[in-house]
């Protein structure tokens, strides 16, 4: 067997009991009673309706989870999908969502833990601490609490077998209990007032938003997606299958617990020990005296205990994952890698463990009193996670991501994850106002995490957004600037790449690249050393040549790095073989995300040939990035002369040259050609307010009126040591390639020259179908 | 000690703090040419249950106490080899995979535990010493 599948040793009745033993907890042992009080009999069809719903979530799960089998679950999903600001709401909604689940699991131990110690020396006290009072209940749920956060801070050894020996136990008492239920299930007791429905149907919904707690279990499966075997199948028909089985188990054990106890006599506390009571009631007792044996506490007493793992279980697989959202999260670097580190003794994620289980101490003491108010603010939390699942899906399948590749596919899409959407958010209007306030103050919290936080920190921008922007021209406005908005700070280095071939110049070059990366905070500049190989060379030749011209360019490189060393700017270098150098340097720019491109030229470079496989109009019509090419004569940049006649190139020439005026305290002059006398004065006008705008209030400013631009070009630059030329027409970069270039002055000039291009801003359209 | 004992060497390394001691530890004892260094990193499982920590969260540490370890044997003339194990019991896992690679011996710094938590997490070096059919050389733990 290999590794990868040691790895993963979760098989499908693994991942079923992980679902079914977290769900089935709360949905029998807890809520009945609440929830028949509140909805009356027919409760049974708010059970349903939640594992309906659950149902069409569960689907959404199944696809997501088989495309993308990763610890985080939900998060993870949303989180790709549609970037770190709903992946900040979907991880902390899930997270806290968990933590209240937590919560709620806990108290119900705690209910059952006072029920199995009442009248007994251990019967737990209730604390009256003079601001709060805790009751016996939330005592039992903090000892719980304690018990369950410190066996997953330790990480005591929970083998495989017991997850499915407790949960099997758990069905076969269940069983036993709805066998027992059969013989005392009477219809005059499920019917009041003769009707099904004496509080009237319209509680039925909100019924399912009390219950729907109880259904949370089935994404647990997905947050472990990562060790499951064979998560294509077992994923899906773990998920979909812990729901339905789950669903069965309410609908029938709810049914005979109405039909037992009038549902507003069933107890909120502990409802299936009541029932057992009743059930078990007339079982005989074997023997007599002192050794006698009552079957019916032995039954009391089994149900107990059931409801004891049942909860257990439960609280312990969401502590469990949460601590994997909180990794998931900490990848993304939403949350800090801190919380994520592994304890060097227990191997487990103790802070993270650490920091949910202080938030659901903290939810059982100030919110235990009321389970409604726990068990609904998870449903609320998680309800909004699966809505944001449901568009999830929608993108990933819309945007037609590459890799996207889910083995099962939600039916009868979109209908289905449009329903998910619908039914989730849906379901949160039926919950109390004031729980729905409350989670809503979390997602709030969540979206300032992302926006004072997390948005400096993550770099992963979700499939959304990347869509929206790539389609910018066809997209609402609206939804560009959201995208734009919600988008992480822009983190990743400013790469300033420069393409070496001629040991030569590489020193000015490597000067003028690493001046313009050191302006920004987090400027790196990037040799790329691109060799030129032959036509005729095929580039896989054996490896020995490879080694010698990789020596040889590692040689080159350091030089580089060497030159780089004096100054406090990063350096990074690759080396590329090619056949098509200029092509090449266009091809490096984008893949390695370059910020300008600062390259060298003449001086027998190879690509000053204007070889390229593609014509070079369309090349250079589509600049990956800013081009800055220097036509080096003595690189001396202490006055320099910018030709402007306005447009975004020369914006970038007086970015440039504001670089090196506050790196080396260069004089700049300005220049600016019109046609005749009568022009001179909008001309100055216009090269003054030029000026200004450009943060060149100091600068020289000459308006030559010769209308020739050449001339005056070659004229200024006389008592120039740089001429900063900005394309003042589209394709300048695609002339000097052509030897077409109008302006033979760059040739003519004894100064050195810059040419600055920036990417045009023409849309697509225009792109495919015609020039500017 | 008979001198191959440290010929091709199984280190177990349980932990980012343990890392680079436990590298360090071993350079005074490896011959100075020749000797193989194997370090793995073995990762829990619970066989069937979920663990308590992810997967590729424990694998992302093993490559951190990886790269501690090539910090200080990577300039050495031994020859450095990392690898993570999976398994439901550590110390069998690490047993297992000396025979594989006929380690000569396996080469470990003992780690604090109290004895309550040995007692819920099982204690590795124990299971290591009774399990073992090769020689194990417990490094003294430097303060």
């Amino acid at each position: 067997m290999g590794d990868e599948e040691l790895a993963k040793d979760l098989g499908l009745v693994s991942a079923m009991m992980i679902g079914i033993g977290t769900m089935v907890g709360a949905g029998i042992f807890v809520l009945p009673g609440i929830a028949a009080r509140e909805a009356g009999p027919i409760v049974v069809l708010s059970f349903v309706i939640g594992g309906m719903i659950a149902m069409i979530n569960a689907l959404a799960v199944s696809e997501l989870g088989t495309a993308m089998p990763k610890a985080g679950g939900g998060y993870y999903y949303i989180n790709r999908a549609l970037g770190p600001m709903f992946g900040s709401v979907s991880g902390m909604g899930d997270w806290m969502g968990l933590a209240f689940a937590s919560a709620f699991y806990c108290i119900g131990f705690g209910g059952y833990l006072t029920g199995l110690f009442d009248g007994t020396a251990l019967a737990l006290p209730t604390l009256d601490l003079g601001l709060f009072v805790l009751q016996d209940i939330q005592i039992g749920g903090l000892i719980a609490g304690v018990i369950f956060i410190g066996v997953n801070y330790i990480g005591a050894k929970e083998t495989g077998g017991i997850q499915t020996i407790i949960v099997s136990s758990l069905l076969v008492i269940l069983a036993v209990f709805s066998f027992s239920g059969l013989f005392y299930f009477d219809w005059g007791t499920v019917i009041t007032d003769g009707s099904v429905a004496p509080l009237g149907t319209t509680e039925i919904l909100p019924g399912t938003a009390l219950v729907f707690v109880s259904f949370l279990g089935y994404a647990k499966i997905a947050t472990v997606a990562e060790e499951l075997k064979n998560p294509g199948r077992n994923l899906p028909i773990a998920i979909i299958g812990s729901v339905g089985i789950v669903t069965v188990i309410y609908a029938i054990i709810v049914g005979l617990m109405v039909g037992i106890v009038p549902y507003d006599q069933l107890s909120e506390e502990v409802p299936v020990s009541q029932v057992s009571e009743i059930t078990f009631g007339a079982l005989p007792t074997l023997g007599a005296g002192p050794l006698s044996l009552s079957l019916s506490a032995i039954g009391v007493t089994g149900i107990t205990v059931a409801a004891l793992l049942a909860t257990a279980s439960s609280a312990n697989a969401s502590i469990l994952s949460s601590a994997r959202i909180n990794f998931a999260m900490g990848r993304d670097k939403i949350v800090t890698d801190w919380l994520n580190e592994i304890h060097p003794e227990y191997a487990t994620p103790y802070r993270s463990i650490a920091l949910t289980g202080g938030m659901i101490i903290l939810f059982i003491v100030a919110l235990g009193q009321d389970l409604k108010i726990l068990s609904s603010a998870a449903s609320v939390l998680h309800l909004i996670v699966y809505g944001l699942m449901n568009v999830a899906l929608i993108t990933f399948r819309e945007a037609d991501v590459p890799g996207y590749d889910p083995d099962f596919r939600v039916p009868f899409y979109p209908i289905t994850p449009v329903l998910g959407l619908l039914l989730s958010f849906g379901l949160v209007w039926f919950m109390d106002a004031e729980v729905i306030a409350l989670s809503m103050a979390f997602v709030v919290a969540a979206l300032l995490w992302y926006l004072f936080y997390a948005r400096g920190e993550t770099t992963e921008d979700g499939v959304l957004s990347q869509y929206i922007l790539e389609r910018s021209e066809e997209m609402p406005d609206a939804a560009v600037s959201a995208a734009e908005a919600a988008s992480p700070d822009e983190t990743r280095p400013y790469r300033v790449m420069v393409p070496l071939a001629n040991p030569r110049t590489e020193g000015t070059l490597l000067d003028l690249a690493s001046t313009i990366a050191q302006e920004r905070e987090n400027g790196i500049v990037h040799a790329v050393h691109i060799v030129q190989v032959p036509d005729q060379t095929p580039l896989n030749r054996g490896a020995e040549q490879l080694d010698r011209i990789d020596s040889e360019s590692e040689k080159q490189l350091q030089r580089a790095r060497e030159r780089i060393a004096e100054t406090d700017v990063e350096i990074e270098t690759s080396t590329i073989l090619s056949h098509r150098s200029f092509e090449e340097i266009f091809d490096a720019a984008r893949q390695f995300k370059a910020d300008k491109v600062v390259m060298g030229w003449g001086g027998g470079r190879p690509w000053s040939a204007g070889r390229a496989e593609r014509p070079i109009d369309e090349l250079t019509h589509d600049l990956p990035c800013d081009f800055l090419v220097l036509k080096d004569r003595d690189f001396d940049p202490s006055k320099i002369l910018i030709p402007t006649a306005g447009g975004p190139d020369s914006d970038l020439s007086a970015e440039i040259a504001r670089t090196l005026r506050s790196a080396v305290g260069s004089e700049i002059s300005l220049l600016h050609v019109v046609d005749g006398e009568d022009e001179r004065e909008a001309g100055e006008q216009f090269l003054a307010n030029w000026a200004a705008d450009h943060g060149f209030g100091d600068a020289v400013l000459r308006v030559d009126d010769s209308g020739d631009v050449e001339g005056a070009i070659a004229d200024a630059a006389e008592d120039h040591t740089l001429v900063l030329l900005g394309a003042t027409e589209r394709g300048l970069l695609s002339r000097l390639v052509n030897r077409s270039l109008t302006f033979e002055v760059v040739d003519t000039v004894d100064a050195s020259v810059i040419l600055a291009e920036r990417p045009s801003d023409r849309s697509l359209f225009q792109r495919l179908f015609g020039r500017q | 000690m008979h001198e191959d004992t440290f010929d091709r060497v199984l280190v177990p390394i349980a932990s980012e703090q343990d890392a680079e001691s436990t590298c360090e530890a071993l350079l005074e004892y490896l011959p100075e040419n020749g000797a193989q260094v194997h370090v793995v990193h073995v990762i829990e499982k619970a066989g069937g249950a979920p663990d308590k920590a992810s997967v590729s969260q424990r694998e992302e540490r093993a490559e951190r106490i990886f790269e501690h370890c090539r910090s200080v044997l990577g300039e050495t003339a031994i020859s450095l080899e990392t690898e993570i194990l999976y398994g439901t019991s550590v110390a069998e896992t690490l047993l297992d995979h000396a025979q594989s690679i006929d380690a000569s011996a396996v080469v470990f710094t003992p780690r604090g535990a109290s004895r309550w938590v040995k007692l819920l997490t099982g204690s590795v070096t124990e299971n290591l010493l009774t399990g073992t059919d090769r020689p194990i050389v417990v490094l003294p733990q430097e303060d």
